[in-house]
């Protein structure tokens, strides 16, 4: 060893200060970010430890369930069964955990390995693919306390016999997640509608109402759209703690509970909804055999309606979709199935679809002239099977050669005979009794020195929309159209064409141009039916929360808001009832909003009585130019009147167009009144079909009946696509309908009879 | 050689402090296990390496350091076999080994190569003292340090050359290197590290460095503000344990980044920022006092060592735990690149508390045998 101490090196003092003066600034560094970390940032630091443990659990609040008139359920949640496996939970023994693999693998038939963790990735849950192992070894790298769905919707039998393995299997668990039922399925497709998942568009409205994308559904069709509102009720919310797994520790703040959905009650009678669907689909199956091939009568429409009250009792739209093959997720094929249909059976046509209306529209025809003077009780038209007209652009045209246009009567030619004398001559109540074209041609168009001066287009669109024409209901389900009453201005900016005398004959007998909806039309009879009272169309009769209360809800069409009426209390501690949007409760009135119709209680809305409203407006017309007045006029009560006794004369005159079917086909006690219509059509199929020519036109077949005729409480209106006549096609099935109503309503008061 | 010892002049309060590091250390352990049943038994044997630690100090304080200094080549020899076998195992399993297991012990050779160095450093500085501090002395000594250091490359573990060039480049300037010579020096490490961060961050591939190693500068240099669950997030973790702890911390056991588990090895590379949660800023701070307190010790040593020897090893340990204790708060506040350095005295780990308490018995060893002032 060295001891030598003399000589011994010693480190120079600037040599030690220096590497002082390093230690000290490197101190000085860290105590500086130390300093700004912990004192100056602080805040920042604590909101990010803060989210990073403070998540926000959001609870599924159960969906409100949807009734028909009688307490029927339409729509409900039932649960559906998933086998799961939360991955922390599984045991450590890999072993272990490759017994439960292939336990529960023979059980329900998933394989433990298929592929690798990139091939799990392509798939969704519930999309079968990928072995149990590898879903579950993708489930663990990304939250392994969060359950991997295995398998989806297995039957009640097997989730009971793996909830009873799964005690011995620890991770494995069943998993009830609610799915949307629809018991009465295709029957009532078209107005209950499906659900689907919250798409894009919508999706920052939704979240800011607190729902979750991915889970919750929101309504894709019918009145799971439009009551979207009251039926989705409010998710609860849990803030809590949790780890870095993801483990729920406890509740950061008291837990909101999640407030299920109310419930909506539909005016609709499932038995008479289905009596209705049966007879439609029975006519049509009936003449396509008939005619022994698919006569392409593929789709048509009934809808009832108590014309006193508005209720939709009845509004079938066929073909249609079984909605509940769209109740767990929609299947692409499924879907793209039913929108490649020419039938279109995702539409409801009772309200989406626009059809000429034919010679039901002759009861607009039929009020404006009889009110407007056209003409009187006591006049006789004389109605031969055809008639020449000269076909006029501008009241001054010549009459030449060239513009003769001859009109004919339905009864013009049948079954290859003509026949000139046609209905010889008949008076205005047996024009509508008998559906004379001939009649009609000359009411709304005029005709020589008979009818100098015939109703005209424009004063007919008032009477048209007075009865329902040209304008949507307002009924409670999306997508409804509005029709089309033409007048010369729309002619000349949609076809380049002026206005002509033969536009005016064929629009006073609903062709042409003039479109409607079938709801439309049944507005039309309703109106008329109920002596000049048109009834706002409601498919609601109430909404009631979980309980059964019933709940004060309003309706704006306009936009599809519903408004709920609240005790709301204001900042000076006043309670007040307001109007509340249910969507959007910031957006709250003291009074009914304008354009808002009480939809619950139920309460009938009456849109306008045409004998007390003025709706007509008054035209001042010289020579064929009509001017507007802006002055406006009611019809005259005695005119509903006289239209009515046409219609009852459809039934009750031996030759009228509903005679056959009420009195021999369908004998009723009961005295039954209406207006059958055979519309010709031209559309792409029929233009494929080369029967867009004079003489081959297709027809559509409308029937529209009401009963009692005294004091009517229901009407129906049946539509058959390319159905040929409507006396032959539709009017069977509004017979069946309505006998279906009147059996339907002698059983419900033998039962509450009884009961008192 | 034990007959006369004094412990007249026995550090106490270097004791102390290594003690109240230890103790504190222990402590933040159990918090930072946080119910992970797999670092529950840490805590234990934190325990009993803390108290045969303290034995091992007494021990090694006993026996006069320059014993070691005559057995400098057994003492090679056997960290150089050490040292080449862990190169080899690691060679054989493909990957990076750092420990040998001994029955349920993991010992990591690296941890005591460190203090092996500074006593080989010692002895090689002591014999050159009165040599010239031409380029020779300090390839002499370079030598040394590279004997052991080339192997530990290859495990490949850079930090700890890293540590071990540190130590040698603070024993050179305390030995008197000439300022021309550190210059050259300097200038080559600059341009060494300058390249090295160049040209990760134009994403060449470095044959020396790992991937991960060059995937850590990376993230240093050019943090990628999206990714949350990638390199970045245990050091984003860290910066927000410390952050939302503040002045006084959020209470021992009740750090919800620790006790969540959001902060990641917590009981090892990260628990300053554990502490620093649970303890805010004056537990942040103290705990930078108290290993102040132990370097400032070893410097007093150092200074008033008998011999160049003595004062190497105090230098030598001072260096050390400086180093290794700035570098790992560093690491915490991201201020210094990912390294895997261990908080001297605090982070858990056998080998190293080991090492360290034996870093320390030597330089208490130093401390009993000051030149003889009271004749």
């Amino acid at each position: 060893m060295s001891s030598q101490t003399v000589g011994k090196f010693q480190t120079s003092t600037w040599r030690i200060l220096l590497m002082y003066g390093v230690m000290v600034a490197v101190m000085s560094v860290l105590t500086y970010r130390l300093v700004s970390l912990q004192v100056l940032e602080r805040e920042t630091w604590v909101n990010q430890a803060v989210d990073n443990y403070k998540t926000e659990i959001s609870d599924p609040a159960p969906r409100g369930i949807i009734y028909d008139r009688n307490g029927y359920i339409l729509a409900r949640n039932f649960a559906s069964y998933n086998i799961v496996i939360t991955p922390a939970n599984l045991p450590d023994d890999e072993a272990d955990i490759q017994n439960i693999y292939r336990e529960l693998s023979a059980l329900i038939d998933v394989p433990v390995n298929e592929g690798d963790v990139e091939y799990a990735k392509l798939f969704t849950a519930c999309v079968p693919g990928p072995g149990i192992a590898q879903m579950v070894e993708l489930g663990d790298s990304l939250a392994p306390y969060t359950p991997v769905r295995i398998k989806c919707n297995v039957g009640e039998e097997l989730a009971r016999v793996v909830r009873e393995r799964a005690v011995d299997w620890p991770g494995v668990d069943v998993e009830i997640e609610p799915v949307r039922d629809y018991p009465t399925g295709s029957l009532t497709a078209n107005i209950v509608g499906f659900l689907g998942p919250i798409y894009e568009a919508v999706k920052d409205d939704y979240e800011a109402r607190g729902f979750v994308t991915n889970r919750d559904k929101i309504g894709y069709a019918g009145i799971e759209t439009s009551m979207d509102d009251v039926l989705l009720g409010k998710n609860g919310l849990r803030v809590v703690q949790v780890d870095v797994a993801g483990q729920v520790l406890r509740n950061l703040e008291p837990p909101i509970e999640p407030e299920a959905g109310n419930n909506v009650v539909l005016t609709i009678d499932t038995r008479l909804q289905k009596a209705a669907e049966t007879s439609l689909v029975e006519e049509i199956d009936y003449w396509n055999n008939y005619f022994n091939r698919t006569r392409d009568i593929s789709s048509g429409v009934v809808i009832a309606m108590n014309p006193k009250t508005g209720e939709i009792l009845a509004m079938v739209s066929y073909p249609t979709y079984e909605n509940n093959r769209m109740a767990r997720f929609i299947p692409g094929y499924y879907y793209d199935q039913l929108s490649n249909d020419p039938r279109r059976p995702l539409v409801n046509n009772a309200i989406s679809a626009e059809f000429p209306p034919g010679s039901v529209f002759k009861l607009s025809t039929a009020t404006g002239a009889y009110n407007e003077g056209v003409v009187g009780p006591d006049d006789i038209i004389s109605t031969p099977g055809k008639l020449t007209l000269c076909e006029r652009f501008s009241p001054n045209d010549p009459c030449t050669a060239l513009n003769q246009r001859p009109f004919v009567d339905w009864i013009y030619e049948r079954n290859g005979v003509i026949n000139e004398e046609g209905f010889g001559a008949l008076d205005f109540f047996h024009c509508i009794a008998y559906s004379s074209n001939v009649c009609f041609y000359k009411l709304g168009g005029g005709f020589e020195d008979e009818i100098e001066e015939g109703l005209g287009i424009f004063r007919l669109g008032e009477y048209a929309r007075a009865l329902g024409y040209g304008e949507r209901s307002g009924i409670q389900l999306p997508g409804e159209e509005d029709g089309l009453i033409p007048t010369p201005q729309w002619k000349r900016i949609n076809t380049g064409e002026n206005w002509s005398t033969g536009d005016t004959y064929i629009a006073s007998v609903g062709q042409g141009y003039v479109l409607g909806t079938p709801l439309q039309i049944l507005m039309s009879g309703a109106t008329i039916a109920n002596h000049g009272k048109l009834m706002q169309p409601t498919i609601i009769r109430e909404i009631q929360d979980g309980e059964g209360r019933v709940i004060p809800v309003w309706f704006k069409p306009e936009d599809f808001s519903l408004y709920e009426v609240q005790d709301v209390e204001l900042d000076s501690g006043e309670t007040v009832k307001m109007w509340v949007n249910l969507s959007n409760p910031d957006e709250r009135f003291l009074n009914a909003p304008s354009g808002s119709y009480q939809i619950s209680p139920f309460t009938p809305n009456l849109k306008w009585d045409i004998t007390v409203t003025p709706k007509i407006q008054i035209y001042n017309c010289d020579v064929g130019y009509c001017d507007p007045t802006g002055t406006y006029k009611v019809v005259d009560p005695s005119t509903v009147e006289a239209v009515r006794t046409g219609t009852r004369l459809a039934v009750s005159d031996s030759r009228g167009t509903l005679h056959e079917i009420f009195t021999e086909t369908y004998p009723f006690t009961i005295a039954v009144a209406g207006k059958t219509g055979t519309a010709e059509y031209c559309d792409d199929v029929a233009r494929k079909a080369n029967r867009c020519q004079f003489g081959a036109w297709p027809t559509h077949a409308w029937t529209l009946a009401y009963a009692p005729y005294d004091d009517p409480e229901i009407i129906v209106a049946a539509f058959a696509y390319n159905g040929g006549e409507g006396g032959s096609v539709a009017a069977p099935i509004v017979a069946r309908v309505l006998q279906a109503y009147f059996e339907l309503k002698s059983i419900d008061i033998a039962q509450s009879g009884g009961g008192g | 050689m034990l007959r006369d010892i004094s412990w007249r002049y026995f550090d106490f309060w270097l004791l102390g402090a290594v003690v109240l590091a230890t103790a504190f250390g222990t402590t933040m352990i159990r918090s930072a296990v946080a119910g992970n049943e797999d670092l529950l038994p840490s805590i234990n044997r934190q325990i009993y390496f803390a108290l045969a630690g303290i034995v091992l100090i007494f021990i090694v304080a006993a026996i006069d350091y320059r014993y070691w200094m005559a057995l400098y080549r057994p003492i090679f020899i056997v960290m150089f076999i050490l040292l080449f076998f862990l190169f080899l195992s690691a060679q054989a399993v493909f990957g990076a080994a750092r420990w040998f297991q001994v029955g349920v012990l993991f010992v990591q050779p690296t941890e005591f190569a460190k203090i092996a160095l500074i006593l080989l450093l010692a002895r090689y500085f002591d014999k050159t003292q009165n040599e010239p501090r031409d380029l020779k002395w300090i390839f002499g000594g370079f030598l040394w340090v590279m004997a052991l250091a080339l192997w530990i490359l290859l495990q490949p573990n850079l930090s700890n050359v890293v540590v071990m060039m540190v130590i040698f480049g603070a024993l050179l300037w305390l030995n008197g290197i000439q300022i021309k010579h550190l210059a050259l020096i300097a200038g080559v490490g600059i341009l060494l590290v300058g390249s090295v961060f160049g040209l990760t961050a134009l994403g060449i591939r470095i044959p020396f460095l790992q991937e991960y190693q060059q995937q850590r500068i990376e993230n240093f240099i050019l943090p990628n503000e999206e990714e949350t669950f990638g390199e970045t997030y245990n050091v984003d973790q860290a910066k927000i344990a410390i952050g939302s702890g503040g002045l006084f911390g959020k209470g021992y056991g009740h750090g919800t980044q620790t006790q969540l588990r959001f902060l990641k090895v917590r009981h090892t590379d990260f628990i300053f920022s554990a502490l620093s949660e649970e303890f805010g800023l004056v537990g942040s701070m103290a705990v930078i006092f108290i290993i102040m307190l132990v370097i400032w010790r070893c410097l007093r040593a150092a200074q008033k060592a008998r011999d160049v020897a003595g004062m190497n090893i105090a230098y030598g340990v001072a260096t050390l735990i400086f180093f290794q204790g700035m570098v790992n708060i560093g690491v915490n506040l991201n201020i210094v690149p990912v390294s895997g350095l261990p908080l001297p005295f605090i982070s858990y780990g056998g080998s190293g508390l080991t090492a360290l308490m034996l870093g320390i018995g030597l330089v208490e060893s130093v401390a009993m045998r000051f030149k003889q002032l009271d004749f």
